[in-house]
């Protein structure tokens, strides 16, 4: 039995906003998935002014989803969510089997049913589209003989290595193109890329929403991305299954990893997106922490 | 007539079977047309071409550099179909429509179709068309695909094949009407004598359709049009089905959604909708849950269509079937969706995306069409027949990186059909047709239109025959073995007593605020050209000391903004603000907003009143140097078309809400302007003469006939201020004002009344003997009258305007 860790996660958007709003219609992705390695013992989402037609559902790709509604005039609304999870390693990079790449490229054979839950996966996205530039950038990475699990460590560890971390380079609609032209950006850019490099080579890859542990972890360094929604990539071998690279920490996502739910890119799984009426400009705060209980 | 009609080896003629000898069921068209003479089918032809000039049949074409509005190209001679070979086409129709909304089903449901290959996976992954939030939809009564149309073209072989299908937001079935409205009042007998087949069943099945399918509740069943707006290509034919059908026409601005329930805004407040008839392309429909920069959207659709609180026609994500690569697997789904074989082929189409159709594509190039498998790519159709070696080389390039963006289709050599010549002589000539046919979805199953929209290539050999591309089109002629039954008419009314009182409340608010500020700015315009043209009078008359008014005319065009303080140029200053647009406050750019305002206006008003616009706006004399004279002339043609625009309000619009509010912005802006210039002839004017304010007014004569003097003070402000029979007069307005807010406030309560009836009971019970300049009450009398003409544009917005405004953002938060 490998040990689990249980996590309080409080996440808070603000949005502050130039004139008063009358009207807003919200979608939230704030309810931690749950996986074979990861349990949600509570979640409760509060809404500042009080949300109505609230209700609860589930996406294309089986996250919980959240929409409500605020019609009590507004400059200022805020959304907690509160859960309490409990997360179990999944995978150690030893427990990776050692099969060559490409089986991963390979769609099942003739006769045999499609898994759907993969194929979506290979397609371009709006957000993490096949590209040339990303199958060239990807390439040293997947040598032929290459064993999968070394191969997507190595690129997961390029990314770290060739990359800048830096607030301040890129918007929630950079493109992967520019990423890869200027060398920097932040976990979302970087999941973004890695999973145009993974689908321009024909292997499926997943976006990954969540958070990282707020502190140090077993005796580990301090992750970057904590305080903020936090983003990976998962990807998928025959005979292996889903596994989830961190190209922003260059390692395997394991038990500092609080998982909300994941989609092709970020527009699937955007943590909060909403229309409203009335207001031209928003300023938006966000806090996040992920305290061990 | 037919010296000129060309044979083509290897192309099927739609009129004559051999030279000279028309195929049987063409027959009475082509006797017609032998028997009448030139002179009698020109009447005819200037006829029909009078009709579409006069019922504003366009087709918007964006990139058109001649304006938006392009004259729709009908061609009277229509393309004739016989009973028996209809029978097999609208067989083909019903099919094909019953298999795609089988396939919508499966896509947005249980997704079978994938998951056992019988349609690629990726085919559809890559599909912008494919929209997740769609997925797990059950629309009432599980139909998806309500209106489908299909691109129809004929081989040299004579056989029909489909060159596409549209799932989407079909258009044509508008045009096609109106088509058949004028060519079947072209050719009256003829029309009844060949038994062509009606259309009015088809749209009674439309609307029928989508009334028993909507669901129920919140009052009676309603169903909308939602159109993008009148700068898509076809919003013409938008309205005009939208009035057909008896649907309003609304864009997404004029719906929200509360409760999980749709509603049309209206200045009665919020009425239920039960079901839309979609003709926004699905993506831009809900800025939520769909492309978040659509500004065009109603936030939360999705979700209600996911309660199934609202029927969507066509279901959200229909337009996947769109893409021409699922061509090339659906005989073998048909076969397994329905047990029998596809009855109506689609002209050879592959999806490069395989393997052994991207090698045969490559292969065979040089004859085959390359169009995006993805219509959100949006290239335009390649013909490998017209690269030379370098642009092939090219081509195959582009295929081998990304196979799975390319559809190659085989061309078809389509029949040709006479075009009567726009000459003279009125000529035979044949042209390439190609026939969009229309089916929509009923209790019993599919029904298809009995005709349809034939389009007509622009030349002989244009290969691609698109209504974007600017071609011609025709009526479609089914004929019938028996004689038709004529009996039905859509007019027949389904509106009962109850009805009438809810739809007359049911006007959008976006239309409203549109009509209020028609009025406004109608006036704002006349306002703009009187005092323009009072003011450039000063420079041309003879001086008198007696009645010099410089000092208030430049005053008050000071404080109406055309003039700025202390401009040494006085006149050059007014000429500019006559004739430039670049003058922000100047009549070009009132007239400017006029226009903007009546182009939304489009489908409520008569095409009268855009056209007066449009001619001002024309007009030679803006936008270059002018004479005094000449811009004088022009303020007097102004002056005159805004007193044209004012009598087809009076005379040519009912008497509604609509035509209230539009008329109390009429008199609001007066009653502002009158009150503005009273104030400017107080403080500026006491010394000079009042002849300048009378002509503002428009009342110098009426003064004349009445007093025989010069003007003076009394019985100026008498006739300006309290005279109650002077449509220019202050307490003309104010009184009428308060008229219109009486009616309304019977249905929609206060909105505005309290505030406005003190300010008019104080100006009607001045005693005559204080109608003097110097007088303090008469002055708070006119200001208090002028805040609360402003106060009341604001009551009035938020009353019936606010939830008018789709000033919505989107945002999106980490």
């Amino acid at each position: 039995m490998s040990t689990t860790f249980r996590y309080r996660v409080v996440h808070e958007t603000r949005y502050r906003y130039s004139s008063t709003v009358t009207s807003s219609r919200q979608l939230a992705h704030l309810k931690p998935r749950v996986t074979p390695w990861q349990e949600v013992h509570s979640h409760s989402v509060t809404v500042a002014p009080a949300a109505v037609e609230c209700a609860d559902g589930e996406d294309y790709f089986g996250n919980g989803v959240l929409r409500f509604a605020v019609y009590d005039p507004h400059d200022e609304l805020v959304v907690r969510a509160q859960s309490e999870v409990s997360v179990r390693a999944c995978i150690e990079p030893a427990q990776i089997r050692p099969i060559p790449w490409k089986t991963a490229q390979a769609h099942q054979a003739i006769g045999e049913p499609v898994d759907l839950g993969v194929e979506q996966y290979r397609c371009a996205s709006p957000l993490a589209p096949v590209l040339e530039a990303a199958a060239d950038y990807a390439r040293p990475s997947f040598e032929s003989k290459r064993r999968w699990g070394d191969a997507m460590l190595d690129l997961t560890e390029r990314i770290h290595r060739d990359f800048v971390y830096d607030a301040t380079a890129t918007t929630v609609t950079t493109r992967v193109a520019e990423v890869l032209a200027h060398r920097r950006g932040v976990c979302q850019d970087f999941a973004h890329l890695m999973i145009s490099c993974l689908r321009s080579l024909g292997l499926p890859a997943r976006y990954v929403s969540g958070y990282v542990l707020t502190r140090e972890h077993q005796g580990n360094r301090r992750l970057v991305g904590a305080d903020a929604s936090h983003a990976w990539v998962a990807s998928h071998c025959p005979g292996i299954g889903w596994v989830a690279f961190d190209p922003t920490n260059a390692k395997l996502a394991g038990t500092e990893f609080v998982t909300l739910g994941w989609g092709r890119d970020f527009s699937d799984v955007t943590p909060l997106r909403g229309v409203v009426l009335g207001a031209a400009t928003q300023m938006l705060s966000v806090a996040v922490s992920v305290q061990p209980v | 007539m037919l010296a000129t009609y060309a044979f083509e080896e290897g192309r099927f003629d739609e009129l004559f079977e051999r030279p000279h000898q028309p195929r049987p069921h063409w027959a009475g068209l082509f006797r017609e047309l032998t028997r009448s003479s030139a002179v009698e089918l020109r009447e005819r032809l200037s006829w029909a071409e009078r009709q579409i000039r006069e019922s504003g049949v366009t087709y918007n074409v964006y990139a058109d550099p001649k304006g938006f509005d392009r004259p729709w190209d009908l061609d009277v001679l229509p393309l004739v179909i016989a009973p028996e070979e209809w029978r097999e086409i609208e067989a083909g129709i019903m099919q094909r429509a019953t298999v795609f909304d089988a396939i919508l089903r499966d896509l947005y449901g249980e997704q079978a179709l994938l998951k056992s290959g019988a349609i690629p996976a990726s085919l559809i992954f890559n599909q912008s068309a494919f929209l997740r939030p769609a997925h797990g939809i059950v629309p009432p009564a599980g139909i998806h695909l309500h209106v489908y149309a299909a691109d129809l073209a004929r081989s040299p072989d004579g056989r029909w094949w489909v060159m596409a299908d549209r799932t989407q937001a079909p258009s044509g079935a508008g045009y096609a009407l109106e088509n058949r409205l004028i060519v079947s009042r072209t050719f009256p007998a003829l029309y009844k004598d060949l038994h062509v087949q009606h259309l009015a069943r088809f749209f009674a099945s439309l609307r029928e359709s989508f009334m028993h399918f909507a669901p129920k509740g919140d009052g009676p069943t309603l169903t909308v049009l939602l159109t993008p707006g009148p700068y898509n290509e076809t919003y013409f034919e938008h309205a005009l089905l939208a009035r057909y059908l008896g649907f309003p026409l609304v864009e997404g601005g004029d719906l929200t959604v509360r409760d999980g329930r749709v509603w049309l805004k209206t200045i009665g407040g919020l009425r239920r909708v039960h079901a839309i008839l979609r003709r926004q392309d699905d993506d831009y429909c809900d800025p939520l849950e769909l492309r978040t920069d659509s500004a065009l959207g109603v936030a939360g659709l999705v979700d209600c269509a996911r309660r199934g609180s609202v029927l969507i026609g066509n279901a959200l994500g229909s337009g996947v079937i769109e893409s021409g690569a699922l061509l090339g697997f659906l005989p073998q789904l048909t076969e397994q969706l329905t047990g029998e074989p596809l009855r109506m082929p689609s002209v050879a189409t592959w999806w490069c995306g395989e393997r052994a159709a991207l090698e045969d594509a490559l292969e065979h190039a040089e004859r085959l069409v390359f169009k995006p498998a993805d219509r959100a790519m949006g290239f335009d159709p390649i013909f490998g027949a017209d690269l030379d070696a370098a642009g092939l080389a090219q081509l195959r390039a582009k295929l081998n990186a990304h196979p799975e963006h390319f559809v190659a289709q085989e061309l078809i050599h389509v029949s040709q059909a006479p075009v009567l010549g726009k000459g003279e002589q009125r000529r035979l000539a044949p042209r390439g047709v190609g026939l969009r046919v229309f089916a929509v979805a009923t209790p019993a199953g599919y029904v298809v239109m009995p005709g349809g929209l034939t389009r007509v290539a622009s030349t002989r050999s244009q290969r691609v025959v698109s209504m974007q591309r600017g071609g011609q089109s025709k009526d479609t002629w089914v004929l019938s073995s028996a004689p038709v039954d004529t009996a039905f008419t859509l007019l027949r009314s389904t509106v009962t007593a109850k009805d009438l009182v809810r739809l007359r409340a049911g006007i959008p608010s976006r239309l409203a605020e549109n009509l209020f500020w028609f009025g406004r700015y109608e006036e704002r315009c006349d306002d703009c050209a009187r005092l323009l043209r009072v003011a450039l009078n000063l420079s041309l008359q003879e001086t008198d000391a007696e009645d010099n008014a410089r000092a208030p005319v430049l005053a008050l065009a000071q404080a109406f903004q055309i003039l700025k303080p202390g401009e040494e140029h006085e006149e050059r200053a007014l000429l500019s603000a006559a004739t430039r647009e670049s003058h922000r406050f100047g009549l070009p750019a009132n007239l400017r907003a006029l226009e903007g305002i009546a182009f939304n206006l489009r489908d409520r008003m008569s095409l009268d009143n855009w056209r007066t616009i449009n001619a001002l706006l024309k007009d030679p004399v803006l936008g270059r140097e002018t004479s005094l004279g000449d811009t004088l002339a022009w303020l007097d043609r102004t002056v005159t078309s805004m007193m044209t625009l004012s009598g087809f309000a009076l005379d040519g619009m009912t008497r509604d809400d609509g035509w209230r509010l539009l008329s109390i912005g009429r008199r609001l802006e007066r009653l502002a302007f009158q009150c503005l210039a009273l104030r400017v002839a107080f403080r500026e004017g006491l010394h000079s003469g009042l002849g300048w304010l009378l002509e503002l007014a428009d009342s110098t004569v009426t003064y004349r006939s009445r007093y025989l003097a010069r003007p003076e003070w009394l019985p100026v402000l008498d006739l300006l201020v309290a005279d109650p029979d002077n449509p220019r007069s202050v307490l003309f307005q104010a009184d009428g004002i308060h008229g219109y807010l009486v009616k309304l406030e019977r249905v929609y309560g206060p909105c505005g009344c309290d505030e406005f009836a003190p300010m008019l009971r104080a100006l009607t019970s001045f005693a005559p003997a204080k109608l003097d300049p110097e007088n303090a009450d008469l002055r708070d009398a006119i200001d208090g009258l002028r805040i609360a003409a402003f106060n009341l544009s604001d009551r009035l917005a938020e009353r019936f305007f606010n939830h008018a405004h789709a000033s919505t953002a989107t945002m999106l938060g980490l």
